[in-house]
């Protein structure tokens, strides 16, 4: 059997169930690289351009720990997702620089995904199948389930799970939150937590937030854990389209925390060197100042690996909510 | 008399403090951490002791600062606190009409905004430490002048230059250019105060609602040029408190001695003796799995007392 490797990084947390029921339907192993860890990001440092951001730093770090144990490496061009908007510049130069980068790979799979341009998602599916068979009545009955099962996931993580805790649900093994020996204290209140996914749910790089917010007493609900539409709705109703389809989904779900009254506070955690982010963060403050009953920080993650600054601004933040009951 | 102790374990100095009952200060220190906070805590206990009354009874320990959890085991604390609460707590306990408090530190700067005696909205430096203590420090001993000395000096300053805050190495390349063209001294450091609070004001402080009355904190309120910078910059006064040091240090005692009180027990203080006591701390690599965690330990006398670091938690004791 055929080993395909994909990296837990950047789109995973957006696409994993697309992606690998499409490759197993088609008769090929998917392989995953390990969670991020001090090895992966020390990789990533060394190979990466040194102006990228800490994500595809990582997504360096992924494919090398990948690379020796896979036929294939999945590196998809994602250029555009949707009719009118694109994705960011470092996802669709993405397959570039790791082909300038890295040496030695197997063969990389740089499917375009290019809605804009016209070619529909199928299209760019039917021809990544074509990598495997011939037989278009394969491709499409892999795509549709594939659809299916990616369907299936998005609906169980809108039930307030993480993707990597969907994921848990859906392969039938039991999540490792459960077997935390520390109890978490009674929620007493609800945090919106917005950001690209591979920043919220990388434990590794973002000093285990989610959990940290857990362990301090939130609940924690992030855009991943809203239905679409919502979000579709609230990003619309801005003054102008944004340009990035993720960051669409950050403001969208931004909009929704200030204006529905179901959150007590709103974190916003960005990499360092995130373009998009960094022009999305100015409109997200421009909301923030028109609700000043719901308290908003913004938290900058980068390589560090001393967990004080996280810690300091969570515990802060926190205390403040709750001194001001 | 009883006693309220504040420790707060700063980046580049460690602070000290006692409150009486009534929140007033009785004794404080503050000392260089040197990159030892074990031993600058245990230096700070013994100098503390020596400023208090010997029938002194400590009711309630607090740490904060980003040694607050190092400190807090040591000495057996009765809150653990963050230095922005700390902080705000200090604050409005001093003056309960404040509404804005910039803190700078030795690595850290903050902006604190209180309403109604209530933090509404914080922020912090992020990745950068342009514009804190340390740079000031690094600017003063490169011009051989002691930092104690540099706000009498911008205070002098006739023409203070233009110099680039954004980044700390690009504020020194700018600082050297204009030394060598000639500017004097006074100039030039009234010029970095001013580019350090436009730096400030332009980063942390950006998008907050700045209104008076301001309290200027932590250990780079000392310096009158900075101060005189903010005032300039914002037309309007700003307080600098009498312990602006040591606020933290305040705060978190004023902490702990509630927390104590809420709760209805006893302090965990492990005496002054903690002082004499043979701690060492040593740090070792995990190599049990992927992720290589640099967990610390605490001994004492050779036994570990404490151990952190650790991702999944196995190596505490």
């Amino acid at each position: 059997m055929k080993r395909i490797g994909i990296a837990r990084s950047l789109l995973y947390y957006h696409y994993f169930y697309l992606w690998k029921t499409f490759f197993e339907e088609l008769g090929v192993e998917v392989v995953l690289s390990s969670p991020t860890n001090k090895k992966i990001l020390e990789n990533g440092m060394k190979k990466a351009v040194d102006d990228t951001c800490l994500p595809v730093k990582l997504t360096f770090g992924h494919l090398m720990d990948l690379a020796d144990r896979v036929d294939y490496l999945f590196i998809p061009r994602l250029v555009s997702i949707e009719p009118d908007a694109f994705t960011c510049p470092k996802l669709i130069g993405l397959p570039d620089m790791i082909k300038a980068n890295l040496e030695n790979l197997p063969t990389v799979l740089d499917t375009c995904f290019d809605i804009k341009k016209g070619i529909s998602l199928y299209q760019s599916f039917l021809e990544l199948g074509q990598n495997f068979t011939n037989k278009t009545a394969l491709i499409n009955n892999a795509f549709q389930k594939a659809e299916m099962k990616q369907k299936e996931f998005e609906k169980t993580m809108e039930k307030g799970l993480t993707p990597e805790e969907a994921i848990d649900i859906m392969e039938g093994s039991p999540s490792p939150a459960n077997n935390n020996p520390v109890k978490p204290r009674t929620e007493d209140l609800k945090i919106g937590l917005i950001g690209h996914p591979y920043n919220l749910y990388d434990n590794y790089i973002n000093m285990d937030l989610i959990e940290k917010l857990r362990q301090g007493g939130c609940q924690v609900i992030t855009a991943e854990m809203l239905p679409a539409p919502v979000m579709k709705k609230e990003a619309a109703a801005w003054r102008e389209d944004i340009f990035w389809t993720m960051g669409r989904k950050m403001v969208g779900a931004a909009f929704h925390f200030f204006n529905s009254n179901r959150v007590d506070g709103i974190i916003c955690c960005i990499s360092f060197e995130c373009g998009p982010d960094s022009l999305l963060e100015v409109l997200i403050l421009e909301e923030a100042r028109k609700h000043k009953e719901i308290p908003y920080m913004s938290l900058i993650i980068d390589e560090h690996t001393g967990e004080a600054g996280v810690v300091t601004r969570v515990e802060a933040f926190l205390d403040m909510i709750r001194r001001k009951r | 008399m009883k006693g309220y102790l504040g420790i707060d374990v700063g980046s580049v100095t460690t602070k000290m403090v006692v409150l009486n009952e009534d929140d007033e200060v009785i004794a404080y220190n503050y000392l260089r951490t040197g990159g030892n906070p074990v031993k600058a805590v245990q230096e700070g206990l013994k100098d503390i002791i020596e400023r208090l009354d010997p029938l002194t009874t400590i009711q309630a320990v607090g740490t904060t600062g980003s040694g607050r959890y190092l400190a807090g085991v040591l000495v057996g604390a009765d809150t653990i606190k963050n230095e922005i609460t700390a902080h705000a707590v200090a604050a409005t306990c001093l003056i309960p009409e404040a509404k804005t408090v910039f803190e700078i530190g030795g690595q850290d700067s903050k902006i604190i905004i209180i309403r109604d005696e209530i933090v509404i909205d914080f922020a912090m430096n992020t990745v950068c430490a342009a514009g804190t203590g340390s740079f000031l420090d690094h600017q003063a001993a490169r011009i051989n002048l002691p930092i104690e000395k540099f706000g009498e000096y911008a205070l002098k300053a006739r023409n203070p230059v233009r110099i680039a805050g954004r980044c700390t190495v690009f504020a020194e390349s700018d600082m050297i250019h204009k030394q060598q063209t000639g500017h004097n001294r006074e100039d030039i450091i009234a010029g970095l105060c001013q580019a350090l609070v436009r730096n400030y004001l332009n980063n942390i402080a950006k998008g907050k609602e700045l209104l008076s009355p301001f309290l200027f904190q932590g250990g780079v309120a000392a310096n009158q040029g900075i101060k005189a910078a903010f005032e300039r910059e914002l037309e309007s006064e700003v307080i600098v408190p009498p312990h602006h040091a040591v606020m933290g240090a305040i705060g978190v005692a004023i902490l702990a001695q509630e927390e104590l009180a809420s709760r209805g027990e006893k302090t965990k203080f492990k005496s002054f003796e903690v002082a004499e006591a043979d701690y060492q701390t040593s740090s070792f690599e995990c190599g049990d799995c992927a992720n290589f965690c640099e967990v610390v330990q605490l001994s004492l006398s050779d036994q570990p007392v404490s151990r952190w670091g650790s991702r999944c938690r196995k190596w505490e004791v």
